[in-house]
């Protein structure tokens, strides 16, 4: 103890020297030299110092056990030396923006720090564990497990109370982490409720904005009707393509295909879900535009719900599918067998039996894919047209806007809607539309799968 | 009938008596064939539509920064953005993994069980857009001086949020499927809860719980909604400072590239959107790549 005391002043002399000589004069100290003469000094003390090598130790993989009982991994190493660091050297250098008191500071806080530990007899540990909590017990070689001690007793058996208070601390720390998800929660709901608030409340708002001609929101026309029509019909096409693609996929997928086709089509469908719905923008302006839609209706703008719904069709198809597949999956074995022993086909078992048991499943899948169309945002953005506002428009072969395209143009001119009034607020307005929507359809998806579940 | 002798071929499929099965199980793979179709445009698509660049100057795309012509503009600052991204949304994994073995491990049968497990649900299902909401109100607005307002940071935070549910349900789900008996047995051998779930349950999951936190990573770079809301530029001239002025700076994603490119009135750049898709979409490959040799060395130390 007494020689690692003298062993450590003697080493803060040595880096205060240094650091005069690297830092100049008096009065002269950068940020620069600050760091090197730190790390001169954190390096000569992770040679010398047991918790040092103990740290070092372990990150190669010895097991390190704290004096309160508890294991050390690297990671809590890592953060121990930091604290340590910061206490010893980093603390008293940024106080002190002088040398010749740095050097007292750091030779008194050291000296103090030694004493203390002498007082509290903890043996050969090293000074700062005082300041961290617990003294680091000498690190064992890699595998070898610490001494606990004889067993003379039944008290001896009785968990250690290192572990249980660690074994208390990770559950409190799994439960705040569960906790995050009704943090964010609260925090949408409270956000974007407030902030509708202030639209509504608006001296500028009247009920009868919502009924204007068009979405315009920076001309104070905030006709709801548009962006429900062109909600409803980029809905309505992509649930066209999405439902029977999907849930034939799914059909295929649980009821006909063998291992190595299914090795085919799963991650196809995978490779499907994966897509960026910006790609998807792109692919229905430069693809179903020219190839698909253009040869049908020769009147067509390059912008449409049409194209939009198609687009937001392909990206919902993968969501129906893998649903309803796993609903198809889960009715048992049993019934498909019984149909079969009846003399039933393939497509009867399929149709008759295994569809009606699943079509809770089936039908969440469907909401749940009405709610993933509703929400997509960036397809129709790109390929709906109708950045800036749009007319009331009943057809889909024309440009339109959606409750989320309409929320992505007002919130991609951030800046210059920031002070404009009441359009800004809008986008809150319609967040807790879309939000409410989704929650509603979510609620139902699940309720059905509930309710109509049938328990084999 | 009596005295007929019982013909076992009657019992035989005669041809073309299961025709409507038949018919049913054309329409199925049609379905599946019109899955196969989509795939395959969006690639060709994408491929086709980036091909002048992708075979001319490929190089240069990624490499240079955006400017005004379009035959030397390239989208560095939308993939330097995207990668930060993928850095903080990392940030996320921890909690996420946490709530899921608080919710598999931990959780009894109580109401704050269950209102976490319903918020997980509901927030899976909120679309993106709205997220962006909370990030401008949140990141950009309320800490606009930790998050330099609409920075990468707010952008990255807001999407580290948006895949949390993600993490939080494929963990939760791979948590799930380790065998009781390995709790049982390291239990009996006097560990703690926790220390079961450490060396257990944690490790037996890993392949699972990989699989999820990587996908959420390339769902976060898919996103360009929330990013447009929090205030992503779509493109920008300036730029490339110091490290600090770039992570509080004004910020782009691949993505947002994409979506501008795409909405330009001339055609030209429809080719740059295609492109960009193009690098997104092998970035978000590679990344599934990782996911895969990881999973599978992980699967291979555990002996299975």
């Amino acid at each position: 103890m007494m020689i690692e005391g003298v062993l450590y002043l003697l080493v803060a002399l040595l880096v205060a020297i240094i650091e005069y000589f690297v830092a100049g004069p008096i009065g002269d100290f950068g940020l620069s030299n600050w760091w090197i003469a730190a790390i001169i000094f954190a390096a000569f003390e992770g040679y010398c110092w047991p918790s040092g090598q103990t740290a070092v130790m372990r990150l190669m993989g010895s097991s390190v056990q704290l004096g309160d009982g508890s294991f050390a991994g690297p990671l809590r190493m890592a953060v121990r030396q930091l604290i340590r660091f910061l206490i010893v050297y980093a603390a008293p250098l940024w106080a002190f923006d002088f040398n010749v008191w740095r050097i007292v500071v750091i030779a008194v806080a050291v000296a103090v720090m030694i004493e203390a530990l002498d007082r509290a007899g903890v043996g050969a540990k090293a000074p700062w564990d005082l300041f961290v909590g617990s003294a680091v017990v000498e690190g064992g070689i890699a595998g070898v497990s610490p001494d606990l001690g004889p067993i003379r007793s039944i008290a001896d058996l009785r968990l250690a109370p290192g572990r249980a208070a660690q074994n208390e601390r990770a559950r409190k720390a799994m439960f705040a982490a569960g906790l995050s998800s009704v943090v964010v929660s609260v925090l949408i709901v409270l956000n974007i409720f407030t902030e509708a608030w202030v639209f509504v409340s608006d001296q500028e708002f009247s009920w009868g904005l919502l009924t204007d001609v068009g979405w315009f929101p920076r001309r104070g026309q905030f006709d709801l009707s548009t962006l429900f029509v062109g909600t409803l019909w980029v809905t309505v096409i992509a649930m066209v393509v999405a439902g029977p693609v999907g849930i034939g996929v799914a059909f295929y997928l649980s009821e006909y295909a063998g291992d190595r086709t299914q090795r085919i089509v799963k991650p196809l469908i995978e490779t499907l879900a994966s897509i960026p719905s910006v790609v998807l923008g792109l692919f229905a302006i430069s693809f179903i535009f020219p190839k698909i839609l253009q040869p049908i209706f020769a009147d067509i703008g390059i912008f449409s719900l049409l194209a939009a719904g198609l687009g937001v069709g392909v990206l919902t198809v993968p969501i129906v599918a893998s649903i309803s597949e796993d609903a198809m999956r889960a009715v048992p074995g049993e019934l498909r067998e019984a149909s079969y022993g009846l003399g039933a086909r393939k497509a009867t078992t399929a149709l008759r039996v295994v569809f009606p048991a699943a079509i809770s499943g089936i039908s969440a899948a469907l909401i749940v894919g009405v709610s993933r169309a509703i929400g997509e945002t960036m397809v129709v953005f790109i390929a709906a047209g109708g950045s800036g506002g749009a007319l009331f428009e009943s057809d889909p072969t024309e440009p339109g806007q959606t409750l989320t395209a309409a929320m992505a143009s007002v919130g991609a001119g951030t800046d210059s809607v920031a002070g404009s009034g009441i359009a800004f607020q809008s986008l809150y307005f319609l967040g807790a539309l879309l939000f409410l929507a989704t929650l509603l359809l979510n609620v139902v998806s699940d309720f059905i799968v509930r309710r109509f579940r049938q328990v084999y | 009938m009596r005295g007929d002798v019982f013909d076992p071929s009657s019992l035989q499929k005669q041809p073309g008596a299961d025709r409507s099965g038949q018919a049913f199980f054309g329409l199925i793979s049609l379905a599946v064939l019109a899955a196969f179709v989509m795939v395959g445009a969006v690639f060709w698509d994408v491929v086709q539509g980036s091909w002048d660049i992708s075979t001319s100057r490929m190089w240069g795309f990624v490499s240079t920064s955006f400017v005004s012509n379009p035959d030397e503009a390239g989208v560095a600052q939308g993939i330097r953005g995207s990668l930060i991204i993928a850095g903080i949304v990392i940030l996320s994994f921890p909690i996420g993994i946490g709530a899921a073995v608080y919710l598999e491990e931990y959780a009894t049968d109580s109401w704050t069980t269950r209102l976490i497990q319903v918020t997980v649900r509901n927030l899976a299902g909120v679309p993106s857009i709205v997220y962006g909401l909370l990030g401008l109100a949140v990141f950009v607005q309320t800490l606009k001086g930790l998050t330099g307002g609409d920075s990468v940071i707010s952008g990255a935070l807001t999407l580290a949020i948006l895949v949390l549910p993600i993490v939080i349900i494929t963990s939760a789900e791979a948590i799930r499927a380790v065998p009781g008996s390995y709790r049982d047995g390291a239990y009996g051998l006097g560990a703690t809860q926790w220390e079961t779930i450490r060396t257990q349950v944690l490790p037996a999951a890993m392949p699972g719980i990989l699989t999820g936190t990587v996908l959420s990573i390339a769902r976060a770079l898919g996103e360009a909604a929330p990013l447009l809301v929090v205030g992503a530029a779509g493109y920008y001239t300036t730029g490339n400072n110091d490290f600090l002025e770039q992570m509080r700076g004004a910020f782009t994603a691949l993505p947002m590239n994409i979506a501008t490119f795409t909405k330009e009135p001339a055609a030209i750049w429809r080719g740059h959107a295609a492109a960009a898709s193009l690098v997104l979409l092998v970035l978000v490959f590679l990344i599934n790549l990782v996911a895969i040799i990881g999973r599978a060395r992980i699967a291979k130390r555990l002996g299975r």
